[in-house]
């Protein structure tokens, strides 16, 4: 039956605050029972792998727990006791179209690296994981539009497109885990969100299955999945073109719908030419306006070849430094060495790619020169080598892990105006001095150039308390909402700001969603307890 | 210490996938639109001679560089490292330097003309190989033509006072205890000890009138990252630009001699595909497959 608290692995326990609208139907579901097993054993094909039976022996539900029912952030648990793990749609199809009829919970999980607690069960709803559906069907060479299915690890996307002379798109420290399908789900931004846009505009196509098994080919070509004896009782597909304007474009709605509205099988994605030249540079200065100064010089020296700029603050820089530099360790030595005015400087990470080299060097040449000529930074490291490029790019991507390790982690992933950045973080940083919350260190880190702020506030001591987390959740928020940001730029709503969601949307939108929440999923299967309020 | 030469190649950066075009027989290794950077052993060779400089006073490190016109950049770096002017001796844009064109016998040659002109020069770091070619015999020629004493994968070089080099270098097994008598019509090298870590061996060049030529190996140091500062001062460094062909006669050498390969490119191709393996089910069927494949017994 379903439980409406769940307990976080520090100790701490929260509350599912009472859905205002869906209430009456996720108190419908249930979770698997043995006959459910036995079903699902024979329609999947392959059942010795594709079905993780928890009540069956203590090994599957050790194996259940630890890898299906734990999130990566370790804040949040299940307590799934089935985990299916289909091989392609018609299975997704079959899974679902059985659920939908019997009122049984089913929670999508791709590479489980959310920050929302999203893939995780609320309770014990089946987990119907992705990663068996794991091929890469092509690569157009002319339109650059790659097709593949949902559970292919990112890094693997990117391998492939790079092969044949393409880059993905889309780019985020967790690439080597994180399935295509969740990052679509979710609407993943990444480091280069700034340069081709965001998942919204990249993905072309989709194939998606929904709560009543009915399968939606939006724009993609089925014809290499060899379900082919299976599909003609399916719509019409059509190759995946770069441009259709025939109806509304639904896949819309399930990018970043976080599972709520269907599983997304397949997805094609315009990926663009791979960039020759690459250079990236680091940055050292000692305010926020001198970083507004670097992002308005950014667009006139280096303008259309500008393909990331990212910020680290420093308390984050010295948490890398004690946790996780890796490689990077001489240079984050000679970085924190850095002559600055401040004592908390800031760092900033350049990115451009293009197609010539001699003249992109030249671009960041003049670049940093004006940079320094004028005094906005300090110092800049430019990366002379790939393996340069990687050590630097390796201290970005080394933010989340190093502070995980640091203590207990109040995550926080909020999109404020470009000349606000900044003032969240350390008007939060003055409130909690003030407050009685003991022993807090406030990280700030992201894509600046968007707009979007990693705030993470470490507690030294790991049993955090849920009055403490909840105080502190207050103070961000209403700092960001004061200033009319987002509280979830990119890492969505998951378990962990549903209740935000009511208050910061207005009536109609709330309404609006709900219906269309209604429509896709009548009898609330899909990933309940999550997204709506 | 007075001058410190470090030869320097520009090559398709590591990290670049290499793509072939068999059509185009020797030349197939494309250079079109590909990264390239400075060879990372030279990074290391170059690092080492800023290290050396910051520790002897006085020192003048000259980075070198064989080839187009964009190896300006390969030596602007050098110099925004720390390296104090450069030399380049320019190549006509067909020439390659991967081999194809330019080979070791050729660059030992011209470096041996730039030592004895710049004169001075206490010693030559080269990185122990290129990455393109994967040769690693520029440094021993050099060292060879000059009949200068060296030591190759310098996993750690120390300057004596007396201005001898003591090299610890890598090898393949634990070396066995040798010494050799420092005798006039010897060879200027002793070999000092037997290894201190698995791996290795230690030689000390003694100082000799001529320039120690030591090759750098990858557990050498870890080459700095070019920082505005030194950027900056960069951009005021002198290179020298010259010519292959002036370069050649006014070293008096023949440029047919270096420019004619004593090596022929036959074949370029890239290396067969991985064959996919093949899945069993059951352990009997893998000893079955096994077997068939003469395996096993």
């Amino acid at each position: 039956m379903f439980s409406l608290t769940r307990r976080l692995s520090f100790g701490l326990r929260y509350t599912n605050v009472p859905s205002r609208r869906n209430e009456s139907n996720s108190k419908k579901l249930r979770g698997p029972a043995a006959q459910d097993v036995s079903y699902f054993r024979s329609v999947l094909t392959r059942p010795s792998h594709s079905v993780l039976d928890g009540t069956a022996s203590h090994d599957v539900k050790d194996e259940i727990d630890k890898k299906y029912n734990t999130d990566w952030t370790r804040h949040y648990k299940g307590s799934s006791d089935l985990v299916l793990r289909p091989q392609t749609t018609w299975e997704v199809s079959s899974i679902l179209k059985y659920c939908n009829e019997n009122h049984i919970g089913v929670t999508t999980q791709g590479g489980n690296t959310g920050l929302c607690g999203g893939a995780t069960p609320i309770s014990n709803e089946v987990v119907l994981s992705m990663e068996y559906m794991n091929r890469i069907y092509k690569l157009d060479e002319y339109s650059g539009v790659m097709t593949c299915d949902a559970g292919c690890i990112l890094q693997s996307l990117h391998d492939y497109a790079e092969e044949k002379g393409f880059l993905f798109p889309l780019d985020i420290g967790s690439k080597g885990t994180c399935q295509i399908g969740g990052n679509v789900s979710t609407n993943a931004g990444g480091h280069h969100f700034f340069r081709f846009g965001g998942m919204h505009g990249t993905v072309v196509g989709m194939e998606v299955v929904l709560a009543d098994g009915r399968v939606l080919r939006l724009n993609i070509d089925n014809s290499e999945d060899g379900n082919n004896e299976r599909t003609h009782q399916f719509q019409q597909s059509s190759a995946s073109l770069r441009k259709d304007n025939t109806g509304y474009d639904l896949k819309q709605l399930f990018i970043g719908g976080e599972g709520t509205l269907g599983i997304v099988t397949k997805v094609a994605v315009a990926c663009p030419a791979l960039p020759t030249s690459k250079n990236v540079a680091l940055l050292v200065c000692n305010s926020y306006n001198d970083v507004l100064q670097i992002l308005k010089t950014s667009k006139e020296e280096l303008g259309e070849i500008l393909s990331a700029i990212e910020l680290i603050d420093s308390n984050t820089m010295n948490f890398i430094q004690k946790y996780g530099a890796g490689n990077g360790d001489h240079l984050i030595t000679e970085l924190l060495s850095s002559e600055t005015t401040s004592k908390q400087p800031l760092f900033i990470l350049v990115e451009s790619q293009g197609c010539n080299q001699e003249s992109d060097f030249s671009k960041m040449d003049s670049f940093l020169t004006s940079l320094y000529e004028s005094s906005t930074i300090e110092n800049g490291f430019l990366a002379q080598d790939s393996k340069q490029i990687e050590e630097i790019w390796g201290l970005r991507e080394a933010c989340n892990p190093s502070v995980a390790q640091a203590g207990y982690v109040h995550k926080f992933d909020v999109s404020i105006g470009i000349e606000s950045y900044m003032e969240v973080a350390e008007e939060v940083s003055d409130a909690l001095k003030k407050s009685n919350l003991p022993d807090l260190t406030v990280c700030c880190w992201g894509h600046v150039a968007d707009g979007n702020a990693h705030i993470n506030i470490i507690s030294g001591q790991f049993d955090g308390d849920v009055n403490e987390a909840e105080a502190i959740e207050n103070i961000v928020y209403s700092s960001v909402m004061k200033r009319k940001g987002s509280i979830s730029a990119e890492h969505g709503i998951g378990q962990s700001k549903r209740k935000y969601i009511g208050q910061t949307k207005d009536e109609a939108v709330l309404e609006l969603m709900s219906q269309v929440k209604n429509l896709f999923d009548p009898n609330f299967i899909l990933n309940p307890g999550k997204y709506l309020p | 210490m007075r001058k410190i030469l470090v030869p320097i190649k520009r090559v398709i950066d590591y990290a670049q996938k290499i793509r072939v075009d068999s059509s185009k027989g020797p030349q197939g290794v494309q250079l079109k639109n590909v990264k390239m950077s400075m060879n990372p052993f030279c990074e290391i060779a170059v690092e080492e001679a800023i290290q050396l400089k910051e520790k002897n006073k006085g020192a003048e490190v000259v980075a070198i560089s064989v080839g187009p016109k964009q190896c300006t950049e390969t030596i602007r770096t050098a110099l925004a490292m720390g390296a104090d002017r450069g030399i380049h001796i320019e190549t006509k844009p067909d020439v390659r330097g991967d081999y194809v064109d330019l080979q070791p016998w050729a660059i030992a040659s011209l470096l041996k003309g730039v030592v004895e002109k710049e004169d001075a020069v206490d010693l030559v770091l080269l990185g122990k190989q290129s990455i393109d070619s994967d040769c690693g015999q520029t440094g021993p020629l050099l060292a060879g033509l000059l009949n200068a004493p060296q030591a190759t994968f310098a996993a750690n070089i120390e300057r004596g006072d007396d201005g001898s080099f003591t090299v610890e270098r890598e090898t393949d097994t634990e070396s066995v205890l040798i010494s050799l008598s420092n005798n006039k019509s010897a060879p200027s090298f002793t070999w000092q000890n037997s290894t201190t870590t698995l791996g290795t061996e230690t030689i000390k060049l003694n100082a000799c009138g001529k320039p120690a030529v030591i090759t750098c190996d990858l557990r050498l140091n870890t080459p700095r990252y070019p920082t505005m500062p030194n950027i900056m001062k960069a951009k005021k460094k002198p290179v020298n630009t010259i010519s292959l062909e002036d370069m050649v006669k006014e070293l008096g050498l023949d440029l047919d001699e270096v420019l004619t390969p004593q090596n022929e490119v036959v074949e370029v191709y890239e290396p067969p595909p991985r064959k996919e393996g093949e899945t069993v089910g059951s352990i009997d069927e893998l000893l079955g497959k096994l077997k068939e494949k003469g395996l096993v017994a």
